[in-house]
Formats: structure tokens, sequence, C-alpha cells
């Protein structure tokens, strides 16, 4: 065995770094998405696929990886991630737009410095509270700030800020200065790098002892206590550490649109949305996130496109998902795997599932038929 | 200044509508409703449909006694619109809700989004994307105004807090003193225990959700009758108004929703009039003020479980 | 040595804990049974005594020899996880162990957290050799190797209470406060779960506060009994004193002779 080869249980391992290994089919993946990521540029230029909405999605997954570390470990739901999602874009627009910083690394500096004050400010409110309450103050922080930022004459109310230092070009990435179709490219290698690089960051963050300690915090709260770990103050640097992926994510975000206004970036459905990739990716894993998160904001951007009511579609997929996909797209191909293998020799099964489904609808309509009955004519 | 807390508490018994049914449905249900905002948007929207036509029957008011005329009609008519909702908070309670009663609280969260989500483009399918005004408070206007203490002031918020103040009380006679109300306290205290006597939780729950909704309606044709109109973001903000409330006041807790709706009204209808960028700050700074001096809220018991 | 010093805290009305005061541990590895009727605040006091409750009134106190000497220290108002710090580590009546996690990973995040390594960024599975021995001892102390891969919600009864305890040893303290260790444990069991903690103790000289009901077991093994009723001290002694008082027994069994 090499050294990047191990062997764990009878199976091949890739070993990465202490403590980080793929099995052969996580490797084959892992290896399959970071081509993807590297081509995208490419692939958009053949088909009709639109690359903006696709590095955005990739954006706002970055985002719902932080989140991710709080619902996934300490098993904590932030419904204000926009919060430092959009902190993180105004950072960069206002160091762009009132202080004429050029340097685009510069900017994203500022972001994620931005976003670890008010994750250190609101996150000593909130570490102490559980279940929905922390939602309910995390959404209700999140509010206020954007409420800040529309009323503020600083931000240029609703209308937001560009982020073009000199009002016309966009920032400078790596000293140089772009035309629009290079810096959209160098922009977007930056941000995979950003993505790969925080990735890992999160997986041994994940894998090492204090990430065990998140995961204890989020399983008995009174235990961990009484195991000697200090649970505020843990859950108060997971809530940190999140809150900087959201401020680096929406640091990216601003040097992407050149353009930050309060609703696409602080608004509370934003929180809900990256929220929502979480779970629709599979916040049981690691990468689920980033797929929830291109999946989402490709189906947002292009929606509009085509369907007027497209909040309508979103809310629409978002109760199928929690009502029959749970565990999100990752997070359910093992299980739909070996349910296809299973309808593959059987396909009886098929029809079940039909007339399962089929029945499922019938009771929650005549159900809520029943319900309507009752409260209208007051009789069963 | 007296104006200015008059003003507050109009603006209070209006939120309270909304709180009350969010605290309610928490302490019963378990489920934090995040549509709730959007039953209210709801209520003044389908006021401006049911009001403007059963206002459309009468003649527009020429004088005081006319005006009080019309002032019925549209009281009824409100009752009406609110009646609408119980049937459609009923709905969706049986429909969407009630499948995810043991999930993860994450679940439940995104359900009630996702029902956000689909109510603000219903609204947006049936009434357009623009706000709409119904256009009534001119005639409601003819209503004399009240003299309070030396200022007039115009008997419809007079009677918005009114109704605020009943809608308060009628609660509270509801759950301490009818038997169906104290049948929806015992299950949401002991779920298996109520059901193993024989009482049908789903009932109770319906039922709550559709009162609920019911008063969530009735506080969105207030809106839609006062000077204001319906939006398609209203939900929104009055939604997260209405968190401020219930953490002000803690969660679960009548009174305290009562107490936190009319703090959070008069305050900030009266700092308003002198720093105006203060508007929205206000409820939250009470927020974060209660929070360190109370963190399970002013009446509740919530906060951090041990 | 652990002290409570006018312990009082009262539930509304009731006073749950009335005016106890008691030492624990004079001598090292002293094994303290705290018996008496539902309802006697033996559960309070535990939890005053390890920070999950404040008191209204008294104060709780670490005595530790330091330089020849003894050095009081007052921990009333510290945090439950600085006081695992001081050596103080309690079990609960009901289960609490991570329920997801292994075996394995439960007794790692207690040795994890006496090393001071809980924020560690090394990966848990390589480099933290010291911490993996101490494991190995600790499971085969409370005989949990053959289940260590298992996870923790699956395990049998008696088994989750070992690990709960095993996870209190892995924090090496100097006072151990067992809250009915047995309690739900099949009668044949019990033997055995009390017969591991109490040579675990023996062999790390733990003082051990242990609340039990059954009254075999408190004779067979303890080296002084208190009983309280209605939140207080009722009794304090030898074990022997199960025996000879009446008026004891009759507290304990709740009726009039």
């Amino acid at each position: 065995m090499s050294r990047f080869l191990v062997d764990r249980d009878g199976e091949t391992h890739l070993r990465l770094a202490e403590g980080m290994e793929l099995t052969k089919n996580q490797a084959v993946l892992a290896a399959v998405g970071l081509v993807a990521l590297l081509i995208v540029p490419d692939i958009t230029r053949f088909t009709p696929l639109s690359f903006t909405a696709i590095h955005r999605g990739i954006l706002f997954g970055l985002a719902a990886v932080g989140l991710n570390l709080l619902l996934r470990h300490t098993e904590l739901v932030s419904f204000g991630h926009a919060a430092f999602f959009g902190v993180g874009a105004y950072a960069a627009a206002v160091l762009a737009s009132q202080f004429d910083v050029s340097s685009g690394l510069l900017m994203l500096l500022g972001s994620v410095l931005a976003a670890t004050a008010i994750s250190v400010l609101i996150g000593y409110f909130v570490a102490g509270y559980l279940d929905i309450y922390f939602a309910l103050l995390t959404l209700a922080f999140n509010q206020v700030l954007y409420a800040f930022v529309l009323q503020s004459g600083y931000f240029n109310y609703s209308d937001g800020l560009n982020v073009r230092p000199d009002g016309l070009n966009p920032p400078a990435l790596f000293g140089l200065q772009l035309s629009s179709t290079g810096y959209e490219l160098v922009l977007y290698y930056l941000t995979v790098v950003v993505l790969v690089v925080s990735l890992l960051v999160m997986w041994k963050l994940v894998n090492s002892p204090f990430g065990r300690a998140l995961d204890a915090i989020g399983q008995n709260r009174t235990r961990a206590r009484f195991v000697g770990i200090p649970v505020e103050k843990y859950v108060w640097v997971a809530f940190v550490i999140s809150g900087i992926y959201g401020g680096l994510a929406g640091g990216l975000f601003a040097l992407l649109q050149l353009h930050v206004s309060p609703e696409p970036t602080l608004y509370a459905f934003v929180s809900g949305e990256i929220l929502f990739m979480a779970i629709l990716g599979g916040f049981g894993t690691l990468v689920g996130p980033v797929i929830g998160g291109v999946v989402l904001v490709y189906l947002l951007v292009q929606a509009p496109f085509y369907i007027e009511y497209y909040n309508a579609l979103t809310g629409l997929m978002l109760l199928a998902v929690v009502l029959f996909l749970p565990e999100g797209i990752l997070g359910s191909i093992p299980k739909i795997g070996t349910g296809l293998s299973r309808r593959r020799r059987d396909p009886g099964l098929l029809r079940e599932d039909v007339a399962t489904i089929g029945s499922s609808l019938r009771r929650g309509v005549s159900r809520a038929a029943t319900t309507v009955r009752i409260i209208v004519f007051g009789v069963n | 200044m007296l104006e200015h807390v008059l003003n507050g508490l109009y603006y209070g018994s209006i939120l309270f509508m909304i709180a009350s049914g969010m605290t309610i449905i928490f302490g019963v249900l378990g489920i934090l409703n995040l549509a709730h905002g959007e039953l209210y948007a709801l209520g003044a929207f389908s006021a401006f449909s049911i009001i403007g036509f059963v206002a459309g029957q009468v003649a527009a008011p020429t004088g005081p006694v006319t005006a009080i005329v019309f002032g019925v009609v549209v009281l009824a008519g409100s009752l009406a619109t609110a009646a609408v909702l119980l049937p459609v908070g009923g709905a969706l309670e049986a429909a969407f809700i009630r499948p995810i009663y043991d999930r993860d609280e994450v679940y439940q969260l995104l359900l009630t989004y996702g029902l956000l989500l689909v109510l603000t483009d219903v609204m947006k399918f049936v009434w357009g994307p623009s706000p709409v005004d119904l256009g009534v408070f001119g005639g409601i206007n003819e209503i004399p105004t009240t003299e309070l203490v030396g200022i007039d002031y115009p008997s419809y918020n007079v009677f918005v807090i009114l109704i605020g103040i009943a809608v308060f009380a009628w609660l509270v006679w509801f759950f301490d003193r009818t038997k169906t109300g104290r049948i929806v306290r015992a299950t949401a205290i002991n779920r298996e225990m109520s059901t193993a006597i024989g009482i049908s939780t789903d009932r109770m729950f319906t039922l709550v959700f559709a009162i609920g909704a019911f008063f969530a309606g009735f506080g969105g044709a207030m809106v839609s009758i006062g000077p204001g109109s319906a939006s398609l973001g209203m939900g929104l903000d009055w939604l997260v108004l209405s968190f401020v409330v219930i953490v002000i006041g803690g969660l679960g807790s009548l009174n305290g929703a009562f107490v936190g709706s009319m703090l959070v009204g008069v305050s900030s209808r009266v700092v308003t009039p002198y720093y105006p960028q203060l508007e929205l700050a206000v409820p939250f700074l009470l927020m974060v003020l209660v929070l360190l001096l109370k963190p399970e809220g002013l009446y509740g018991a919530w906060g951090e479980i041990q | 040595m652990l002290e409570a010093r006018d312990l009082r805290k009262e539930f509304g009305e009731l006073r749950a804990t009335d005016d106890v005061s008691l030492t624990f541990g004079e001598t090292d590895g002293e094994m303290v049974f705290i018996v008496g009727p539902n309802g006697a605040g033996k559960t309070t006091l535990i939890n005053l005594l390890t920070g999950l409750l404040e008191p209204d009134q008294g104060s709780v106190v670490v005595h530790r020899e330091e330089n020849g000497g003894t050095v009081e220290e007052d921990i009333t108002g510290m945090a439950p996880e600085d006081r695992v710090g001081e050596g103080l580590v309690r079990s609960f009546q009901i289960v609490h162990v991570f329920e997801e996690m292994t075996v394995r990973e439960n007794v790692r995040i207690a040795v994890l957290s006496k090393h001071d390594k809980t924020l560690s960024m090394r990966s848990v599975d390589d480099g933290h050799e010291d911490v993996e021995r101490e494991i190995d001892e600790l499971l085969a102390q409370f005989r949990l190797e053959d289940v260590q891969h298992e996870v923790a919600e699956t395990l049998p009864h008696g088994d989750r209470k070992l690990l709960d305890v095993a996870m209190s040893f892995g924090l090496d303290p100097t006072y151990l406060l067992l809250d009915e260790p047995t309690a739900g444990v099949a009668t044949r069991e019990k033997e055995y779960v009390i017969e591991t903690i109490v040579e675990a103790s023996e062999a790390d000289g733990v003082t051990t506060v242990t609340i039990e009901h059954d009254m075999d077991l408190v004779k067979e093994y303890a080296d002084r009994l208190v009983v309280l009723h209605e939140g207080r001290v009722f009794r304090e002694g030898d074990p022997s004193l199960l025996e000879t008082d009446s008026e004891l027994r009759r507290v304990l069994l709740g009726v009039d002779e």
C-alpha cells in the first residue's frame, strides 16, 4: 500500500491526509464532481445552460455548507443565514463604492471580516437557545439587518450599491484588470478554488475532536455539558465559522453580480432558500448543500423566464421534498439506488408505488374536505 | 403625544390579532407557522373583494348616520372575510401540517415556509402583483371623530383598539372558561392522555389552527378597511413583527402576546415621529433588551430547555 | 473533600432541599450512599452539587490539599462544565449518552474532554494514541469491548448504564455522583453494574456518592449512609443503621409500624 492508499476493513481507501479518507465510490464521485466543476465554463458555452446561474448556485451552496455545520452537527436550525451572506456582499460593495478599493481579494477579506464581526454579535445572543427558538431568533436578527440596510442612505436604500470601484469596470483580480468575459472566467475559477478549500476545511473540521464535540452538543446538550464541554461557547464558535462561510459566499456574490441590493442578499426569503438548499441536497452529507444550491438557484433564476408563479413552484417543491424526499438528493442516492435495482428485478413493486401515492393523495384530499365540511356546516 | 400612543394601540391591536394566533398554534400544536403572515395577507385581500362587494350594495355615506350604517355593513363584511379563513386554515392544517407533527422542526419550518411561498403566489394569481386598496376608508371616516381627553381621534382607530381588546378577552374566556378551550389546553399539555380519554386531538388541532387563521384574517380585514392597502409583501413584514412580539411576551403565552403587541405598537409609534429612521429598529431593540434582561420573555417559560 | 454548606432550594411552596450540610470524601475513595423515600430531595441535592441547579441559599465548597495545607474553593455558581474540571462528575437517573454515536465514540468524547482536546483540529482517527489507549482501558474496565462499535441507542439497558458511568470515569473524577445507577436494570444485573462501579472507583481512588433504592446493595457496599427525608438529613452514619434504627425503617418503607 502506498502513502495514498490504505486498507480499512478489507476495502481500499484513498487517503488524502490524516483522517481524510474516501472509499472507492466516494473517490470516483469526488473526481467526477471536480471535473464537472472545472468544465462548467465549457459546457455552458456549447449548451443553453446559464453559466452565471450555475456560478451563483455554487456560491449559495457554499453558504449552505456553512449553515449545514449548525444543522447537521449541533442540530440547530438557522433561519437567518442571509444575514451573513448579505453582510459579506455589502462589505465588498461598500469597500468598492465608498472606499474605492479596487482589489477583489481585498473585498473578499472585508466580507470575511464583516461576516465574522456580525456572527460574533448575533451568536452571542442566540448560542444559548434551542430548536424553534434558535430558528426564530436568527430569522429576527436577519430581518433587523435587512430593515436597517433598507432604511440607510449609506447603503443606498433598496437600490443598493455598485461593486465597480471606478464606477465602470469590475474590480481587479490578482492585480489584473480583466475584460468582462475574462473576469467572469477568472472569478469562476477563484470560486472553485474557494469552494474546494472550504469543503476540505469543513471536512477536516467535522472529523476533528471539535467536530465530535459539536455532534455531542447536538445529540445531548445536558450530557455534553456534564462531560465538560462548554456548550454555549462551542455553539458560538460554530456559529461564527458558519457565518464566515456565508460571508465569503456573499463577497463572491458581490464580485459576480457587481451590484448588491437588499432583496436578493439579505431578505428573509434568502435565508429560507439557503436552508432549503442544505435539505434539498442532503444535509447529512458534506457536499449535498452545494448540489442543493446549484439545483435550487438554477431553478429560481430560470423559472421567472418561463412562469410567473415561481414562488409557488419553489413552495411546491419544498412541500414535495419535506414529504417525500427528506434526506435530500445526495442523501437519497443510496436508497434510490437499492430501490431502483429492486424494482428492476420486480416490476410489480412499481405498480404498488403508484397505488400508494394515489391512495395517500386521496386520503389527504378527503381529510381536507371533511375538515372544511365540519367547519362550514358544523357537522361531520 | 397622546395621539401617538393611541396610534400605537391601534397598531398593536392588529399585531395582536396575528401574534395571538401564532402563539396559540405554537402552544398547542408545537408548530411555528411561518405561513401565518400570509393568512393575514389573505384576509386583507379577501376583504378587498368581499367588503368591496357588500359595500357596493349600500350607498356611499352622506352624513354621520348613513356613515354608521355603512360602518356596520363594512364590519359585517370583515366578519365574513375572517369566516372565509376558517375553512382555509382548517384545510391547510388537515392536508399539510398534520403529517409532520412528529418530524424534526427543520421540516416543520420548511413546510410552513413552502406554504408561505405558495400562498403568496395564490394571492398574486387572484389579485395581481400590485397592492389593492379597498377605498372604503373615506366612507368610514365620515363617522364623527371621537373626542378623548381633549383630542379628536378617528373613530375607526378607537374601534379597532376596542376590537383588539375584545379579541383578547374572548380568547382568555375561551381558554379559561369554555369546555372546548379547556380540552384544547389539556391536549396541549399531554397529547397521549387526551387521546386516551377519547379526545380527537386531530380535531382540536384543526380547530386551533382555524381559530388562529380566523383572527389573522380579521386583522387583515381591519387593515384593508383602514387607510392601508393589501400588498403581497405585507405577510412577511408582519410575520417578523409577530416573532418579535412573541419573543418579548414569551412563546405560547396569550397574555404575553397581548402585552408584547401593545409594547411594540406603542413604542414604535411614539418613537417614529421623532426619529423616523428608527421605525423598524425599535421593535427589535425592544426584543434584544428583553432577551438580555429576561431571556424567557415577559410571561413565558420559553428559552433553553435543560 | 466536597462539602455542601446549608444548601437550600425551593420550588414554589416546596422546599426540596432544606439546609443540608454534608461532606463527602474525607477519606479518599469513600463510598457514600444516599437513600430516602421518593420526594426526599436526593436528586435535587445532586443537581445542586453538580451545578444543574443553583441553590437559593448556602454554598458548595471543594477542599483541596495544596502545598501541605488545605485550600477551600467556593464553587457555587460555577457552570457545570467547569465543575467537571474540578473533578466533580455525575451520571443521570435516565441514561444520558450520545445516542447516535458508537460506544467507543461516546467514551472518546469524555476522554478528549478530560485532556482538553475538544478544540483540537487534528483528526480524531489519527494522532491521538494516548487517547485511544485510555479508551481501550476504560472499555475493558467496564466490559464494553465487545459492543464498542455498536450505536448507543441500540444497546441493552444495562450496557447503556455502564456506558454512562464509563464516560464519567473517563473524565477522571475526584467525586463521582451517581443518580440511581441501577434504576431500570434487571435485578440479576444490578449486582454486576454496582460491582463494576465499585471496582473502578477503588482502583482510581474515586469518592462516590450514589443514590440507591436497593437496600441490599447499600448494605453490601456503603462506607457511609446518608438518609434524606423531606429535604433534610434524617440520619447519617454506618449502613448498619438500616438494621437497627426502627424509625429509619419506617421512613424508608413509608409505612407506620
